[in-house]
């Protein structure tokens, strides 16, 4: 049985998990619809579109960087998505102009970070308040309709029951891990984010994988604000304010170490689950809703203070 | 103040013992030495002193009155003051400010008075007969006078206890014996000096007895007029060292240039011109600062080359970044170990294949067969200790963790190694198991690049001996020719 302890204490996924399956349990003794097929699909489909970006995020964080812009992106994606809709544009084109543009923004933000040397929170802060902006102004500052029978199925339809956007999640959770875990690029951007000097010392080009890394945030923003415009058939400019907070949160509290060098995928999709069913607990109990945002954050102190309890022991 | 006297004190950290029964005592007006190998307890003990971890038992007298730390500002306030290796001030606050830190003299109105703190500033200033201002920022003045600023802050504080943690280790000679005269000033003011020091020559310059301790126990205390580096080096490892780099495995057979550098200028070097032999060690001294890490940062690409070239088995080369250059069969072991040459975070495994990713991946993917074997093997061969190749390398002795550093240019083929201080923290045995390392390293027919601060090193190991002062290269020496005096002539005169 100490064995049994120890090792748990030692594995925070583990102690995760074991917090999430609290959560349900608690939860469902309250209201036992909170377990319904119904409901944790649900919890999933929240999760789809924050996990997007903390997947992204995860990366960046693993990578010693940070993107605030996601949140703001991603509502720009949507607005966009729903003005080029309704311009005629076929629903292919639309998606990957979505997408282009966001690739865009990112290399402009690595541009910004690897020549201008500029600070990358400062960077994104400033790309998040330019985009919460345009996302207002290129749609005149209303939620614009979204009509294109395809598109809406992307964002709302199911396959077998599944949303489209929770099979989209995992496809790219698998895609994700197996790059993090296998690839030369995953390697290389847990050696720059452990030590960017040592790695340009022994080899690596640390811009390169910079500028791969701001790549990823914007698109995975860009194809969630899709999702979710899709979902609430019209490109909503106040769609997605929190998303960014979110997937900071999921990630930290998934055990990827803000600072870079550690972490890993699970670890940041367990974060997600965790918070997502902890909103989704709060909202069954028809608790007031802002009583997410106060539950997010102490469950990210907590977290937090498990994490470093834990180094402290270990050293 | 009469005396300090530690006194049964005992520290055990998670499996480890640290500390067993350390008990002996420094009087006023002593500088009294504390050595020991990497792990002796040394550093322990400082931080118990400073009130920074407490021990498990034991205690601390001054003059007889038993006194226990809970914090360091406890220690302070009992007069005991340690100056750590990393600094401890604010680099953007004027010299003043530093030393009078958390006691800024404060006028009527509550704002801080200016006057009198430059005014009392200068006065130490002038007790240490230092050529700094009190207005001057503490990043923009030498490492050597920001350390005085941390003496100064112990004075101002009328501290009677000063500790000193390898207080010598990135000063040049001139610096130490600035650093000499103000420690032998604070002696004859009748304070106790605790000096924690690796070089065994500056203990006999400064110190009145010596402390030795081994594996976290007392092992003797003795005066320095009354013993020798070979008793003590004796006393550290528990065996006599001897002459050591004449018992080390040498097989001299020195190739075709493998390395020539024509011309090389940078920001901070001119005009760099010299060759380099296969097995041939090539050691390069001066003082700290006379830019012999710059120039090699500039063959390998690290820092901007303004002009120059770079010829490798007689092939011009050009260089553009550290990758171009490791391409070329170059490696580095950086001066700075933990901040430029390990990746902290990451295990043994992935701080050696870093250099090889590109040859252990298929399509983008790592091969962890291959990438396990290559590793597997190089860690055999170098000896590294390891409790797995999983381990995370931070936890891994500072000899070890140069070693890794080593196997990361081995397995990528390098043929050329620039070494910058590689057994810098590193202790006695270890360090010997390091040069036998570069001299077989060399036997193999690798050019080795030899940049140490410790002249004995140098003669010992190198061939060849590049010296260089001020950014320029001031001489070349045979090995044999060699000598302390002849180096130091060159490094130090104009």
């Amino acid at each position: 049985m100490k064995k049994i302890i120890k090792k748990i204490q030692k594995n925070e996924q583990v102690s995760l998990i074991i917090i999430l399956i609290a959560i349900v349990c608690v939860f469902t003794a309250i209201q036992p619809n909170y377990f319904s097929v119904r409901n944790l699909i649900n919890i999933l489909f929240s999760a789809s579109i924050v996990g997007m970006v903390a997947f992204g995020e995860t990366f960046l964080i693993i990578g010693g960087q940070i993107d605030l812009s996601p949140g703001a992106v991603a509502a720009f994606s949507g607005v966009l998505a729903a003005i080029l809709l309704n311009a005629g544009v076929p629903m292919i084109l639309t998606i990957f102009i979505v997408i282009a543009m966001a690739m865009l923004i990112g290399y402009l933000i690595s541009l910004m970070i690897n020549f201008l040397k500029m600070e990358p929170f400062i960077v994104t802060l400033a790309i998040m308040s330019v985009f919460t902006g345009l996302a207002f102004i290129i749609g005149g500052g209303r939620s614009i309709p979204i009509t294109n029978k395809s598109f809406i199925y992307f964002g709302a339809g199911d396959i077998f029951g599944i949303p489209i956007s929770i099979v989209i999640f995992a496809v790219i959770f698998v895609i994700f891990h197996i790059i993090l875990t296998r690839t030369r690029f995953g390697r290389t951007v847990y050696m720059v984010g452990g030590n960017e000097a040592a790695s340009r010392l022994a080899g690596i080009n640390p811009k390169k994988i910079k500028t791969m890394l701001y790549l990823i945030t914007p698109v995975m923003a860009s194809i969630g604000g899709m999702i979710l415009a899709g979902r609430m058939n019209s490109g909503q400019p106040t769609a997605q304010s929190h998303l960014m907070f979110g997937a900071l949160t999921a990630a930290i509290v998934g055990g990827v170490r803000f600072g870079g060098g550690k972490g890993t995928l699970y670890g940041c999709l367990i974060g997600v689950l965790l918070l997502e069913s902890f909103k989704n607990g709060i909202a069954v109990l028809n608790v007031q809703t802002f009583w997410q945002n106060v539950a997010s954050g102490v469950l990210l102190i907590v977290a937090l203070s498990a994490d470093y309890a834990r180094t402290a022991r270990n050293k | 103040m009469q005396y300090i006297e530690f006194k049964n004190i005992n520290k055990t950290y998670v499996s480890i013992r640290a500390l067993k029964n350390i008990s002996f005592t420094a009087r006023a007006g002593e500088v009294c030495a504390l050595v020991g190998e990497n792990g002796a307890g040394k550093s322990t003990l400082l931080k118990i002193l400073s009130g920074d971890i407490q021990p498990d038992s034991g205690s601390i007298f001054i003059d007889g009155k038993e006194k226990h730390f809970k914090s360091p500002q406890e220690a302070i306030t009992s007069g005991i003051s340690v100056i750590y290796q990393e600094r401890q001030i604010v680099p953007f606050l004027t010299v003043a400010e530093n030393v009078f830190m958390e006691e800024l003299p404060i006028k009527k109105n509550q704002l801080i008075d200016f006057n009198k703190l430059n005014k009392c500033t200068q006065k130490i200033i002038d007790d240490f007969n230092l050529p700094i201002d009190p207005t001057d920022r503490v990043n923009d003045i030498s490492v050597a006078y920001q350390q005085m600023v941390e003496i100064m802050k112990a004075y101002r504080r009328n501290s009677q206890i000063i500790a000193f943690d390898e207080p010598t280790s990135s000063l040049s000679d001139s610096e130490i014996d600035m650093l000499f005269k103000v420690i032998r000033k604070l002696k004859e003011e009748g304070k106790v000096i605790i000096y924690v020091s690796h070089r065994l020559k500056e203990i006999f310059q400064i110190s009145e007895t010596v402390v030795v301790l081994k594996d976290g126990v007392y092992i003797a205390k003795v005066e320095t007029t009354k013993t020798s580096e070979q008793e003590l080096i004796r006393y550290m490892i528990g065996r006599d060292l001897g002459d050591v780099f004449k018992s080390l495995r040498r097989n001299k057979n020195i190739g075709d240039v493998i390395l020539e550098v024509k011309g090389v200028n940078s920001d901070r070097v001119s005009d760099i011109s010299f060759k380099i032999h296969e097995g041939e060690i090539l050691g390069f001294a001066g003082l700290v600062g006379a830019g012999r890490t710059e120039t090699m940062r500039a063959i390998f690409g690290a820092d901007i080359l303004n002009s120059g070239e770079i010829w490798i088995n007689n092939k011009h080369v050009r260089i553009k970044d550290p990758s171009s250059a490791i391409a070329e069969g170059l490696g580095l072991c950086p001066e700075d170990r933990s901040s430029e040459g390990v990746i902290k975070s990451r295990s043994v495994k992935e701080n050696i294949s870093i250099s090889i990713l590109k040859k252990i991946c298929r399509q983008g993917f790592i091969d962890f067969k291959r990438e396990e074997n290559i590793i597997k093997n190089e860690v055999n061969n170098l000896g590294i200790k390891t409790p797995s190749l999983q381990t995370e390398i931070i936890e891994l002795s500072g000899g070890n963790q140069q070693k890794v550093l080593l196997a990361r240019w081995l397995v990528s083929n390098a043929k050329i190694l620039i070494l910058d201080e590689p057994t810098r923290g590193i202790d006695v045995g270890a360090k010997v198991e390091i040069y036998q390392l570069i001299l077989d390293l060399a036997s193999k027919g690798l050019g080795i690049i030899f940049i140490s601060s410790e002249l004995s090193e140098i003669i010992g190991l190198s061939d060849n001996i590049v010296v260089m002062r001020e950014g320029r290269i001031t001489g070349f020496l045979k090995g044999e020719e060699a000598t302390e005096e002849k180096i130091l002539t060159l490094a130090m005169l104009k």
